[in-house]
């Protein structure tokens, strides 16, 4: 809303925009800078110049970099998806066909139209047109300079790690893991949330006040105890173990949120559909659900994370060809011996980061919507 | 809703928590009540190495005749929680000759808790005063612009808290580059990871950028929810930007800074993951990460489970005395519906 | 034509008979391997992956995880790879096999001093050595006409010379991250000593003037090194050499084929090797000596065991070995030339000890790696540190039963 109260004087604006600039970097650099590093050669990376860092002179000159022309060209390409993504909106109408909203499979083309458009962008277009312009502009007197690399940029690290050293596979069982957590939590998780919404026993209340404290106690105490019991039954190393006791471990923190959720929808919809003659299940499934999506989408958000970024439990109990990327890349750290070693963990850390940087481009409205949601009415 | 239909719903949840949660949780209760010990023996034993053979007395477990070490359960009251909280040490270090406080915080159990009570109290009020004035600033600028800002906001938060922890890591230690602009700004020479303090002071900048963003949306969805009504008649009688920001804006968001702070409580004191990402255990350790510790097997296979469950009771025992009084204003408000 | 039909079946027979002399059986039987990560443990595990059905792990955190693991009925491991420490766990609950029918029906190749042996019975296979021993930088001590130096007075004495010569960032290097390599330090300097660390019946005996004059050792070496030295584990003071930082450190052989990669190395070609430095006077290297090597599992059947047996053979081969000299110093029935070795030989030859693997070694490992911090940043004195040492190990030992 707008609030007249913050139509602010001149000194307070100043004020508010160093604030913010401050902030932008501080929350951006430590990031920003692991990326810039993860494209260097180990001489550059390490080195205690920024400029050095940054422009990579040894890299261009063993390795190869980037032209201006290129630089040119990525941001230009960045630009317009970027204005495009902001504009999804009428993108989503022009490929709906009902007029009662866009069903989820468009919105989900679309975001991987997206996704996909990007990659072929910055990892074939923009590398092929730059190699084309070289060609043709390189002999030209002046013109030339734009066309020489003048910024190193190797891709090596990323090539180590995700062809040679297999990271895809990781990448797989982090994602084969994070979808198991996500859909089986919701699935129990709103059940129970619905229930615990809609009851006035009192057990409501302790099954509650249990969660939450079940939400603050240590990971490693209980995740340790599994690990003989699992080894005697056969569960080591299966991926589908570590689904169930993140489900479980993230089960307070999922009631809690989508309860709250919930609590919003009246309970007279509910009482609609019961008069009708519906039975519970059927009044939570036709009537309530529909409404509920959006809440279950940014629930389902915080399961995604938990389960992405989760390290003890998947360091405890999976190895070798299930093992995730989390403790992959701790396990980087143990066996790092050299420079380029410390780049490859680096150049793996960005692509872990890679897909949650993507998650909050494309969820950013539901994130800070469940946040809101699950605290400020519940 | 009835009970019956109440309890299929919730059914499925609820067994999953008993199963891995409430179940683990009684078996470590137990344990920290118990001990685990191999039987042993002292038996002459000659070992050959690469180095040469030698004749020594070994101390080695009992075997059965399965071939597997023998070990034997045995109920010992508080001994694993004297032990951890180490009281003939603790009155040593007031007695004369000691050190006092310093002596105490020596004691692996004492030295942890101290850095995770200061580490949970001192990043509270950061995290809440960050989280504010980013809701405030933010919100104070032009709608279409606060988009991409919000955005950047929001990375620190989502990143997977190890990584921050070590991206922040490597920017300081050794010749990390923002150390070497320091020491180029400064003149001196700078080691930022060769004493405890300066460590500890990392551990708190990088909890307070990772929450911070959590608080401030938070804060942010609040000040949207601000009625206009109310700050138009506080500007009618003639309250300044500053007296509306104290009697109106915070009293509407109270209820949201006691919900960031419990779960900001909760979750820091269980801190774990900046001391792994800063390679800390040399100066601080934390209460979790002596619960690891003691958990996580050495070379030759020892582990201290009795000492590990007690502190993990212990823990859990913090974390409920920090929680009540916010719970008691919870409970009473819901009393009061 | 004829000539042509003549070369291609020559080639024919040249290109079978290579292959098959890459490995000399050919295994069908599923054997699996868990051990630690390092180039090493690729070399032998790539050689035995060649004969077929062998799917090796490489995990750092396979301490962790391999008494669980091979524990299970069957053991989810053929074979663990261990270390002198890391074999204790395995033995103490019985989870791996004597090999002295194995070693007799095809162990022909391996040398005496690969058999690792408890009262008799044949329990591991050794592949490799490994210890710290003292590395320096030629140029530097020719160009000051230092002399290499035989106890840790005289280190500390070089580097004096070396700082005062100003011709590197620190003088010495030194693998203290507090935990497990500060612990080693301290061992290894107190076995210097000549200490004794438990009494008979299993408590700490370490708070002696040889616990005081170890400590006080070490902390003379800090003044030399770089101040961030509790953060400082081998591959720091690998790099630190790497980018010419330091002159001289007590490091892993392990370590020493680093130095002479071109790609990293600002130093090729510089390092020399020499034993580990005396605690006092005509006393041994203040060092101990370690080895890796492979076990096989009890909880599998006799079939696999012996197969996995062959394959453990044919893994440490005198050629695989022979061609990966600067790896490791690898034990075969036959010397191996290498550069890397001598630093860790001569500390052999001179009487270092190896380290005292036990369960309560490594629990006064632990208790010593955990308090050393706090006398070498001066927070406690000497004795209290010794004190606090013993009382954290008393605790542990009480704890698991070791001590009444």
């Amino acid at each position: 809303m707008e609030n007249k109260l913050f139509r602010l004087p001149l000194s307070l604006r100043i004020t508010t925009w160093t604030i913010i600039s401050i902030w932008v970097v501080i929350a951006t650099f430590p990031l920003l800078w692991l990326l810039v590093m993860s494209f260097k050669l180990p001489l550059d990376a390490f080195d205690a110049n920024p400029f050095v860092v940054i422009f990579g002179p040894n890299t261009n000159n063993l390795a190869g970099g980037i032209s201006i022309l290129t630089v040119l060209l990525a941001l230009a390409a960045g630009y317009i998806l970027l204005t495009a993504f902001a504009n999804r909106e009428a993108i989503l109408e022009r490929f709906s066909s009902t007029s009662e909203g866009t069903s989820p499979w468009v919105v989900v083309g679309v975001y991987l139209g997206f996704v996909v458009v990007g990659a072929l962008t910055f990892m074939f277009v923009i590398p092929l047109l730059s190699q084309l312009f070289k060609t043709i502009l390189g002999g030209i007197p002046l013109i030339k300079w734009l066309v020489q690399p003048v910024m190193g940029l190797t891709t090596q690290h990323y090539q180590e790690v995700w062809f040679n050293n297999g990271f895809y596979k990781q990448f797989l069982n982090t994602m084969f893991v994070t979808v198991g957590v996500v859909s089986i939590s919701l699935t129990i998780g709103t059940l129970a949330a619905y229930g615990l919404a809609r009851t006035r026993t009192p057990w409501a209340f302790w099954i509650l006040i249990a969660a939450l404290i079940f939400r603050a106690l240590p990971q490693s105490t209980l995740v340790t105890g599994y690990l003989p019991s699992f080894i005697e039954w056969g569960l080591y190393g299966k991926r589908f173990a570590v689904i169930v006791v993140l489900v479980a471990i993230n089960q307070p923190f999922t009631i809690w949120m989508l309860r709250s959720f919930f609590m919003n929808i009246p309970a007279a919809l509910d009482e609609a559909a019961l008069v009708d003659g519906c039975n519970r299940l059927q009044a939570f499934w036709n009537v309530i659900m529909p409404i509920m999506w959006p809440g279950v989408i940014t629930t389902g958000l915080f399961s995604f994370l938990l389960a992405y970024n989760d390290y003890l439990v998947a360091a405890l109990l999976l190895d070798g060809e299930t093992r995730t990327m989390v403790p992959a890349i701790i396990s980087y750290f143990n066996r790092e011996t050299t420079l380029t070693d410390q780049l490859e963990a680096i150049a793996a850390a960005a692509s872990i980061t890679f897909p949650l940087f993507l998650l909050v481009l494309f969820f950013q409205k539901q994130i800070v919507s469940g946040l809101t949601q699950g605290a400020v009415k519940g | 809703m009835k009970t019956k239909p109440f309890l299929m719903f919730v059914m499925p949840s609820l067994i999953m928590m008993i199963i891995f949660i409430a179940g683990p949780l009684l078996l470590v209760i137990v344990q920290s009540f118990q001990l685990t010990q191999n039987v042993f023996e002292r038996v002459e034993q000659e070992n050959c190495t690469p180095f040469g053979c030698t004749t020594e007395v070994k101390t080695i477990p009992v075997l059965d005749e399965n071939g597997r070490a023998i070990s034997e359960t045995k109920w010992v009251g508080l001994a694993n929680y004297r032990s951890l909280l180490d009281f003939g040490n603790v009155r040593k270090a007031f007695s004369a000759g000691g050190r006092g406080l310093d002596d105490v915080t020596d004691i692996a159990f004492w030295g942890a808790l101290r850095f995770t009570l200061m580490f949970t109290l001192l990043t509270l009020p950061l995290v809440i005063g960050v989280g504010l004035l980013l809701a405030f600033t933010i919100n104070a600028i032009a709608q279409n612009l606060r988009g991409p800002i919000i955005f950047v906001t929001l990375l620190p938060f989502i990143i997977t808290p190890i990584i921050g922890a070590l991206s922040i890591r490597w920017l300081f230690i050794g010749d990390g580059i923002l150390t070497a602009q320091l020491e180029r700004f400064t003149g001196q020479n700078i080691s930022l990871f060769a004493q405890g303090w300066t460590i500890e002071l990392l551990m708190y900048f990088y909890r307070v950028w990772h929450v911070a963003p959590f608080a401030f949306v938070i804060f942010y969805a609040a000040l949207q929810t601000v009625q206009s009504a109310q700050i138009e008649a506080a500007r009618i009688d003639g309250a300044s930007r500053w007296d509306i920001i104290r009697s109106v804006i915070i009293p509407h968001l109270m209820p949201l800074i006691v919900f960031v702070s419990l779960i900001h409580l909760m979750d820091t004191y269980r801190v774990f993951d900046e001391i792994i990402g800063f390679r800390a255990e040399a100066f601080r350790t934390s209460l979790q990460w002596l619960t690891f510790d003691f958990l996580t097997p050495d070379d030759t296979g020892n582990r201290s489970i009795g000492r590990a469950s007690a502190s993990a009771i212990l823990i859990m025992v913090g974390i409920v005395a920090l929680l009540i009084a916010p719970l008691r204003n919870t409970w009473k408000e819901h009393n009061q519906r | 034509m004829k000539r042509l039909l003549a070369t291609m079946i020559s080639l024919l027979v040249v290109a079978s008979s290579t292959a098959w002399a890459q490995c000399s059986i050919e295994n069908d039987v599923p054997v699996t391997s868990l051990s630690a990560g390092f180039e090493a443990w690729k070399v032998v595990t790539d050689k035995m992956a060649e004969c077929g059905n062998f799917t090796p792990e490489l995990d750092q955190e396979f301490r962790t995880k391999q008494p669980a693991a091979m524990a299970a009925s069957p053991s989810q491991y053929t074979i663990g790879g261990v270390s002198n420490s890391t074999i204790i766990p395995l033995l103490n609950d019985g989870l791996i096999r004597p090999l002295n029918d194995l070693v007799e029906e095809y162990g022909q190749d391996l040398a005496p001093n690969q058999l690792i042996e408890i009262n008799g019975e044949i329990m591991a296979i050794a592949m490799m050595i490994n210890a710290q021993h003292l590395m320096y930088r030629s140029d530097i001590f020719e160009e000051l006409g230092l002399e290499i130096p035989t106890t840790y007075d005289e280190v500390l004495e070089t580097a004096q010379a070396i700082q005062d010569a100003g011709v590197v960032d620190y003088p010495l290097g030194g693998t203290f991250m507090s935990g497990w390599n500060l612990g080693l330090e301290f061992m290894n300097m107190y076995l210097g000593m000549g200490g004794d660390f438990f009494a008979d019946d299993n408590t700490a005996t370490v708070n002696n003037e040889q616990g005081v004059a170890a400590l006080e050792k070490l902390k003379a070496l800090t003044e030399y090194m770089d101040p961030e030295f509790l953060a400082s584990d081998s591959t720091v003071v690998q790099q630190q050499f790497q980018q010419g930082q330091i002159a001289m450190a007590n490091l892993w052989a392990s370590r020493a084929g680093a130095m002479d990669n071109e790609e990293e190395s600002e130093v090729v070609g510089l390092i020399e090797y020499a034993a580990a430095p005396s605690a006092v006077e005509g006393g041994p290297p203040a060092t101990t000596l370690w080895w890796d090597g492979m076990t096989v599992a009890a909880n599998v059947s006799d079939e696999e065991a012996e197969a996995a047996f062959q394959l453990i053979v044919e893994g440490l081969q005198y050629d695989n070995l022979a061609a990966n000299p600067d790896t490791a110093i690898w034990l075969a029935n036959e010397p191996i030339e290498s550069r890397i070795a001598k630093g860790a030989i001569d500390s052999a030859q001179a009487g270092a000890a190896s380290y005292p693997a036990s369960n309560i070694a490594s629990l006064m490992h632990t208790a010593a790696g955990n308090n050393i911090a706090d006398f070498l940043t001066g927070a406690e004195s000497a004795e209290a540190t010794l004190a606090d040492i013993e009382e954290e190990f008393n605790a542990a030992a009480r704890e698991a039963g070791f001590i009444e």
